[in-house]
């Protein structure tokens, strides 16, 4: 950038603090924040997220026809990968939609531009895990799974269905797409300054020039998929704390973490940080959107880590009892391994990486199934043990916070 | 009372920088160590226009000449040997298509000639009720995909399993031949249009426009010539067919998907105008004129202790080493899932981007003008 631009940049900035220097540090006097999400121009709402609406809609049918076995292979690929018009869904509009989980999943601006071989890898394991529910689980739907012998188990009065190693593919797949799709989407290419600020966004924003034939403009509406793949499914989007749950992919475990008390008042900051930083952005206050940025990055980052956390410790605790209820053991450890592997999209503060990288997911994911040639059904608790620390040592949490 | 010192500073600044700005009229940025920086943008124009762009166009037509004289010898005399020479020609003239595929600017913008010349996947069927139907209208925008090289592509490569079977087509149908011939005439019609555009006043217009506004004429290439690196070298000749957009390899959206290996070539040729043109090296010469690169070292320009210069041509030496070690795009595509060594290749591809998007237009203080869009 030329010096003049960058002066004229200094000079700008130190108007506003001269103007703000009055009044509350921190939010400026042209930054409202209302108590719901809720933004207009001109008494037209802004808000607009039914693309992820329309994403998350597909995840669940999708979650559930893995559980169906009468379902064909290439029946759930479409699913995966819909093509606008198929008839994949049970769903309409779903049908009608050009929108797919597949093109999204490790999609972000940040991450992925410029990993495309990464990007193909993490495609690849959902198309296995996908597949494997259809050769090896379906075909011993009504077997009792053994060691080495896909089937199913129960657990307390559910029947779950497992793998010859005792994982759900199908967990693996809805737990592996809450990240892969939903928080990499979200903080890694929605949150992105790269993304918010792209070509004229800051000047369209500021002039409220709305993209052709919508009501928003440009960067609000980036911000506004950012929170619709946490809020797309809550029956009032404006006030979403209320129905928590109402997805089985972040917005459930928003509710899970907030109703431990450990981490009372996640959900909250977390609504006030997306609020604030929509705020912050329509009132041309760049700095404070990127800072609730980092907020929201890290509590969703902090989800996942403790839920990672949570299952393996839920999973150790059940092992540990004279006569382990394996079809529990393994539904929890089903969950983690998806946690563990949603890690490689979660978010440092202040870093365009990670809490862990795709390879040492790996290493964890390695270890978990490795401790006897039949997967989970010779896993040791003192691996879990370890996993679950070495996963809460890089947060701010411990291993008994997220446990509980 | 501090803050407002520092501001007078600040604005006093200001006004002297923009003072400052208005003595220099050729746009030059300034250098980061504060010394003021002459860079000629009306002599890199020139060095863009009379040494690359124009002898390129050049080399291109007489590559056209060749091929129109091939299909000339070939329907005169369809024998199996003069199918090759015909296809030969077809393969140089491509090949030197990429020459100037990236300079899509001026006339060539204003007729659309990228999309004219080298739609594709050329759309089989309807390349096949034109031949049927005998009449066509090549000036339709619907009939972009069913002519120019691709669709050549596909009679000269892809209307038999082998060439005594292609040959056997054309020998049946003559059709077949009478519309490989509009086509190639359709080609030299568009590119000597734009040709004679260059030389009847636009090369000067385009070298005078020599400032630094959005419609300066290097503010406008730089941003044409790095949306061709995004989308048309990146995206369209690897992104698209290796299915990174969607997680659905298309190997059938290739270029020149009929005769396997060539895509790979293309892509090659095209990389190396980009790497020539960024280096001001002159149409068929070693010679280095005024560039983008030795724009950059007026600047001074350093990114990562590295001067930015050398740094986008390390990147796209690395992103050239990497694809001239794949097999063809179709075998790599086809016989690996995912199809990783070519998807590491596209990342070195897709790695000089931000270099020329973000830090080197940054410096020449150009902004850019397309943004990606997502579809949600």
């Amino acid at each position: 950038m030329s010096r003049f631009i960058y002066l004229l940049f200094a000079a700008a900035f130190l108007f506003c603090s001269c103007t703000s220097d009055d009044n509350n540090p921190g939010v400026g006097e042209n930054i409202i924040v209302p108590v719901t999400y809720s933004f207009e121009r001109n008494g037209v709402s802004t808000v607009d997220f039914s693309g992820q609406t329309t994403r998350l809609l597909m995840g669940e049918e999708l979650g559930d026809a893995l559980k169906d076995p009468a379902r064909t292979l290439g029946e759930l690929r479409a699913m995966y990968g819909h093509q606008a018009g198929n008839a994949d869904f049970g769903n309409a509009d779903l049908n009608a939609s050009d929108k797919n989980l597949k093109s999204k999943t490790a999609a972000s601006a940040d991450y992925y531009t410029a990993n495309a071989a990464e990007q193909a890898e993490v495609r690849a394991d959902f198309e296995n895990w996908i597949e494997a529910q259809v050769t090896e689980v379906y075909p011993n739907w009504n077997n009792l799974a053994t060691p080495g012998q896909a089937g199913q188990l129960a657990d307390g009065t559910s029947t779950r269905y497992v793998d010859a190693r005792g994982l759900e593919m199908d967990q693996l797949v809805l737990k592996g797409m809450l990240g892969a799709v939903m928080t990499d989407q979200a903080l890694n290419n929605y949150l992105s300054e790269q993304v918010l600020d792209a070509g004229s966004n800051r000047a369209d924003q500021e002039a409220g020039v709305p993209e052709a034939g919508k009501s928003y403009a440009t960067m609000e509406h980036k911000w506004d998929e950012a929170y619709g793949y946490v809020y797309g499914l809550n029956a009032d989007p404006a006030n979403p704390n209320q129905d928590l749950g109402a997805d089985e992919f972040l917005n459930k475990y928003v509710g899970r973490v907030e109703s431990d008390p450990d981490f009372s008042g996640i959900a909250e900051d977390l609504f006030q940080a997306f609020k604030l930083g929509r705020a912050a952005l329509v009132g041309g206050d760049y700095e404070l959107r990127d800072e609730q940025a980092e907020l929201i990055r890290e509590k969703i980052s902090e989800i996942i880590g403790i839920r990672a956390v949570y299952y393996l410790i839920a999973a150790k605790t059940e092992l540990e009892k004279p006569e382990p209820s394996f079809g529990t053991v393994f539904h929890d450890l089903s969950e983690a391994y998806g946690f563990i592997y949603s890690l490689q999209f979660t978010r440092k503060p202040d870093a365009a990486a990670p809490y862990f990288s795709r390879a040492e997911v790996g290493m964890f994911l390695d270890d978990l199934m490795d401790d006897g040639p039949n997967g989970l059904w010779d896993v040791e608790p003192l691996t879990l043990e370890e996993l679950a620390g070495s996963i809460a040592s890089r947060f701010e949490f411990t291993v008994s916070q997220a446990g509980s | 009372m501090k803050k407002s010192i520092l501001l007078l500073l600040v604005l006093a600044a200001t006004l002297y920088a923009c003072s400052s700005g208005s003595t220099d009229p050729d746009g030059a940025g300034n250098g980061p160590g504060g010394n003021e920086v002459r860079f000629d943008r009306s002599a890199m124009l020139a060095n863009w226009a009379d040494n690359i762009i124009l002898p390129s166009y050049n080399a291109f037509l007489s590559s056209h000449a060749n091929l129109s004289a091939a299909m000339q010898t070939f329907r005169a005399n369809p024998t199996l040997e003069n199918l090759v020479g015909l296809r030969e020609s077809w393969r140089a003239s491509y090949k030197s298509w990429q020459r100037v595929d990236l300079f899509e600017i001026g006339p060539a913008e204003e007729v659309g000639l990228r999309l004219q010349v080298n739609t594709y996947p050329a759309d089989v069927a309807l390349i096949e009720s034109h031949v049927a139907g005998g009449s066509y209208d090549l000036d339709l925008p619907s009939n972009r995909d069913s002519k120019g090289f691709p669709a050549l592509d596909y009679l000269l490569n892809g209307l038999g399993a082998d060439d005594a079977e292609i040959l056997q087509k054309f020998m049946d149908e003559p059709a077949y031949a009478a519309y490989a011939a509009d086509l190639i005439d359709d080609i030299g019609a568009r590119v000597s249009g734009v040709v004679s555009v260059w030389n009847n006043g636009y090369r000067d217009s385009f070298v005078a426009a020599d400032g630094a506004t959005a419609t300066a004429s290097v503010d406008r290439y730089v941003n044409d010539f790095i949306f061709y690196y995004e989308r048309f070298l990146r995206a369209g000749k690897l992104g698209i067919p290796l299915g990174v957009f969607t997680g659905t390899p298309a190997p059938e959206t290739l270029e020149s998907y009929y005769l396997e290996g060539l895509a790979n070539e293309l892509f090659l040729e095209g990389l190396d105008a980009v790497r020539d043109f960024f280096n001001g090296r002159h149409f068929g010469s070693t010679t280095q004129g005024e560039s983008l690169a030795s724009y950059l070292r007026a600047l001074n320009t350093v990114k990562g202790g590295e001067a930015l210069d050398a740094r986008i041509n390390a990147q796209f030496n690395a992103a050239r080493t990497l694809v001239s070690g794949l097999g063809s795009f179709q075998s790599e595509i086809l016989m690996n899932n995912p199809p990783i060594d070519m998807l590491q290749a596209y990342d070195e591809v897709q790695a000089a981007v931000p270099l020329l998007k973000v830090d080197m237009v940054s410096a020449m203080s150009i902004s850019i003008d397309f943004v990606d869009a997502d579809g949600d």
